[in-house]
């Protein structure tokens, strides 16, 4: 079984390939100068690069932060360019024939041909290539609903009365290390506002790939349900093979107001580096929801790729009643390193959260849950469950739990449990008697853990979702 | 306010043996190197020592006048054949402490060892603590005069339990002291030790900074227990830190009761195969008070099993806090460990922080943690009144029902008996239970 193992575990990464794009990149570096370039590259209000400068004022007065379990070299910020548009964007495409055919054969690889999308799934798809949006389709049917889904820096031009009453207002420029950097220099990202009442017609589906070497991205999503309002917004990542480490520091706001339901799911399989820890992304993401009341914010995350990932997808449980979700199988391979979980900051009476996070971890790869559930004095009968269950697959490998647990109203319920297992030699064995080869066996072993996770996320989602951690994982059986 | 670690320097050194100048000039050292922790020192994320900063405590204890005659009923434990070792104010007291040990144990106090002795105690002191992560136990180093140490020799087994008392009484002004224990369980003895905290009931103006190091060898057996029962006033800072060999067992009970500010940390190092430790604590802040436990086990060695409870009844505008760390290393597989929290809030005003911490770098490991927070199970509440129980009573039979649990464990039934009625009379008070005003 050890050579198919071998084998397994040094399957090259199935999405890595680079296009060759002409792109349009600022030299690295990070001053006011490069901020105001990209606010001038994106023709916004003046507010707007006051708003950035703010941010990248305070970013500088901010220190890294180095409390995660995780480990990497120094990121030299100074290296990094913060700019970098696919050049056939100034034009820009008026349908998806006019998408550079290049670029079109890239999401061909990746199994989501725009065009068939748009005829079979029904799925509005935005594609973020590098940082700018260069195709968003669907958009006259949304328009249709009233639902607004375009790239933020159009939406600072077509509603910005919305942009700028949201835009931090979430995750404030001064957030954290990270976010502050973001709100510096975002390039683009999505932006989705449903009107008040309306279900979102189809799923709302972003692609992002990381593309230009030596480019940080910086994606900035915003998400606002008006009252009574439904929405399901997906996120898929992979990147091209890289070599040397990128940042990716994006941030996510969702608001939801009286109401309003926002389920968000992402795939995550961004370029992990190779089977020696070298290369790889760096995935420093802030994202975080705030609930009105009754309204519902749900986070389903599948994380299988990045090199370092340190990412808390939170709710803020503002409204009465208002629900939190979070959904996690987080996979560590190689030399991977997770340091991931949730914040569900419980401020109004009845508030409910869950926490079902599911790690799993192989190679040296490294798998951290970090969790706080906090229950602020208003939280009056409020209610949180979490559940964090560990995979080991190997025994190089590390799991680690550091859930934070915070009460300050006698009403409000918690409940937290962990556990850390291997896949067992009698689970295995059973499997095989049974005539399944040893891959197959492991693979339906950790569908069963993550099930749970999985059945949240759309179907289309959950296909591929399986699909990785086989790729990923499968046979990494020691 | 004048850098606490720079007074803590100052304060005039107790006279103390000179074979320790090397531990209290190494504790001094770490400790002048140590920064004093604030809310972004994880260890002490929830915990803020203004209290300790505020109190001027930095001067030794005021030189022993004749002994109180009342003071044993704040320490007597009724029915308990034990041998006692009383300390007060950080002196030892022959008057209140027993004449003869039981057979089999010595006992040895730092500042009347001899050389073979002090050899004896410098081969173990300060080696299972580590100074540099627990910068209070420098400051033991620091200030360290006298202590206490406990040897059981190798196939001995010593029935009588060992009570170690450190109680301080209110003095005309504040001051701080360092408790010291060393105990040694040689290979395959036996022996049951108490750590009982305690003081006068006079408002108390001590700050009293402990440390316990146990050291058990191959087949050895501790019964441990730490009683905390000062009065409300009191500074606490203590470390137990213990050391398995192979194949030994330490069961280790905690209560923390009284103090304004406590904290303790439990660490627990499985240095040979087959160790088994079984850790339990229930903490009981009420008032304004504040109680921190953290616990650590370390598994660095396979085939090892921690069983870990610990329970909280938090009232009025107290606070507790609550870390529960399990570390396996990486070639410790076949490890079996768990922890449980359970914490009740009793006021609006009371708050509980908690963090069952895994980290686990083996595979072959079974590890499980569990928190809850909550307060008084509705259905068992409804259940005991659908019974014709009052409301009232009910309450305090769940509250009680909730701690004696862990209680009722206990291998000595005297301990038990003590403990009962104590934690029975905590509950009496209506505030306690229901957070309302007595």
């Amino acid at each position: 079984m050890s050579e198919q193992i071998d084998r397994l575990i040094k399957k090259e990464y199935a999405a890595g390939f680079i296009t060759d794009i002409v792109s349009d990149t600022l030299p690295p570096g990070l001053d006011e100068d490069v901020v105001a370039f990209i606010s001038g590259k994106k023709n916004e209000p003046e507010w707007m690069l006051e708003w950035r400068l703010k941010a990248l004022r305070s970013w500088r007065e901010m220190v890294e932060p180095h409390w995660a379990h995780v480990t990497y070299p120094d990121i030299d910020f100074d290296a990094i360019s913060y700019y970098s548009a696919p050049k056939s964007s100034s034009d820009g495409p008026k349908s998806l024939d006019d998408i550079d055919p290049e670029l079109r054969s890239t999401y061909d690889k990746l199994g989501i041909p725009l065009h068939e999308q748009e005829m079979l799934s029904g799925v509005a798809v935005d594609a973020v290539f590098d940082s700018v949006s260069v195709a968003t389709t669907f958009r006259h049917k949304l328009k249709e609903a009233g639902v607004i889904f375009c790239s933020i820096s159009e939406a600072m031009h077509e509603c910005p009365e919305i942009v700028r009453a949201h835009l931090g207002s979430v995750v404030p420029q001064k957030d954290n290390y990270y976010a502050a950097l973001n709100s510096a220099v975002f390039s683009d990202g999505s932006f989705v506002y449903i009107p008040k009442g309306v279900k979102c017609p189809m799923e709302l589906s972003t692609y992002f790939r990381i593309n230009e070497a030596k480019t940080g991205q910086f994606e900035r999503t915003l998400i606002v349900a008006d009252e009574g309002s439904e929405v399901s917004y997906l996120e898929g990542c992979t990147a091209p093979m890289r070599d040397e480490n990128q940042l990716h520091a994006a941030v996510v706001e969702l608001v939801a107001l009286d109401n309003a339901k926002i389920k968000y799911s992402t795939v995550q399989n961004w370029y992990p580096g190779d089977s020696e820890g070298k290369g790889g992304i760096y995935n420093f993401v802030t994202k975080r929801g705030v609930a009105h009341t009754n309204a519902r914010i749900s986070w389903t995350q599948v994380e299988t790729g990045s090199a370092i990932t340190m990412k808390y997808p939170s709710c803020v449980l503002k409204g009465d009643n208002s629900v939190g979700e979070f959904y996690s199988v987080a996979l560590s391979n190689n030399y991977q390193q997770a340091d991931t979980g949730t914040k569900m900051i419980h401020l109004g009476k009845n508030t409910r959260s869950t926490i079902i996070s599911k790690g799993i971890s192989a190679g040296h790869g490294s798998n951290s849950y970090r969790g706080l559930v906090r229950m602020n004095p208003g939280a009056t009968g409020a209610r949180n469950y979490t559940q964090c269950d560990s995979l080991l697959i190997g025994d190089q490998c590390g799991a680690h739990t550091f859930p934070y647990i915070e009460s300050k109203n006698p009403s409000a319920v918690i409940e937290h449990e962990a556990t850390t297992s291997k896949v067992s030699d009698e689970q295995l064995f059973l499997c095989q008697q049974r005539g399944l080869d040893a891959e197959k066996a492991v693979s339906m072993i950790v569908n069963g853990f993550c099930k749970e996770v999985f059945r949240e996320l759309p179907m289309e989602f959950a296909v591929e979702a399986g699909k990785l951690l086989e790729v990923s994982l499968e046979g990494a059986v020691g | 306010m004048p850098d606490f670690i720079a007074s803590a320097l100052e304060r005039a050194p107790t006279a103390n043996p000179d074979w320790l100048d090397d531990l209290q000039a190494a504790g001094r050292q770490t400790w002048a190197a140590s920064a004093m922790p604030t809310r972004k020192t994880e260890a002490w994320k929830y915990t803020s020592l203004a209290r300790l900063e505020r109190g001027a405590y930095l001067q030794p204890p005021a030189p022993a006048t004749p002994t109180p005659a009342n003071l044993k009923q704040h320490f007597s434990i009724e029915g308990l054949d034990a041998a006692t070792l009383v300390f007060v104010n950080g002196s030892f007291n022959p008057d209140l402490s027993s004449d003869a040990l039981p057979d089999g144990i010595e006992m040895v106090r730092f500042a009347e060892a001899n050389e073979s002795q002090a050899e004896a105690i410098r081969a173990k002191l300060g080696q299972v603590v580590d100074g540099r992560q627990h910068l209070f136990a420098a400051l033991n180093d620091a200030w360290l005069a006298d202590g206490l140490f406990l040897r059981v020799r190798r196939n001995t087994r010593v029935d009588t339990p060992v009570h170690c008392v450190f109680l301080t009484t209110a003095q005309d002004q504040p001051f701080s002291l360092s408790a010291r224990l060393l105990v040694v369980l040689e290979d395959s003895s036996e022996a049951t030790i108490i750590e009982h905290f305690c003081s006068d009931d006079l408002p108390q103006n001590a700050f009293t900074n402990s440390v316990t190091e146990l050291v058990l060898g191959a087949n050895a057996k501790l019964q441990h227990y730490r009683l905390q029962r000062e009065q409300e006033q009191a500074v606490h800072i203590g470390g137990v830190h213990a050391s398995l060999g192979r194949d030994s067992t330490l069961n280790s009970f905690h209560l923390g009761m009284g103090s304004t500010l406590k904290r303790v940390d439990v660490v627990v190092n499985h240095h040979g195969e087959g160790a088994h430790c079984d850790l339990s604590g229930v903490y009981l802040p009420r008032h304004q008070q504040h109680v921190d436990y953290h616990t650590c086990i370390e598994h660095a060695v396979p085939r090892c099993t921690t069983t870990e409870t610990f329970r909280g009844i938090i009232a009025d505008e107290a606070r507790a806090v609550f870390n529960g760390r399990i570390h396996i290393h990486p070639n410790a597989q076949k490890t079996v460990a768990e922890l449980s929290n359970r914490n009740l809030l009793t006021s609006t005003r009371a708050q509980v922080d908690t963090k069952p911490e895994l980290e686990i770098y083996a595979d072959d490991v079974q590890c499980a943690h569990g928190a809850t927070v909550a307060r008084l199970d509705e259905q068992a509440m409804n259940y005991l009144q659908s019974r014709g129980i009052g409301t009232r009573q009910a309450e305090v039979m769940l509250s009680f029902g909730f701690i004696n649990e862990l209680v009722e464990r206990l291998p000595d039934e005297a301990m038990v008996e003590f403990l009962r009625p104590q934690l029975a009379s905590l509950f009496g008070r209506q505030s306690l239970v229901t957070g309302r005003p007595e």
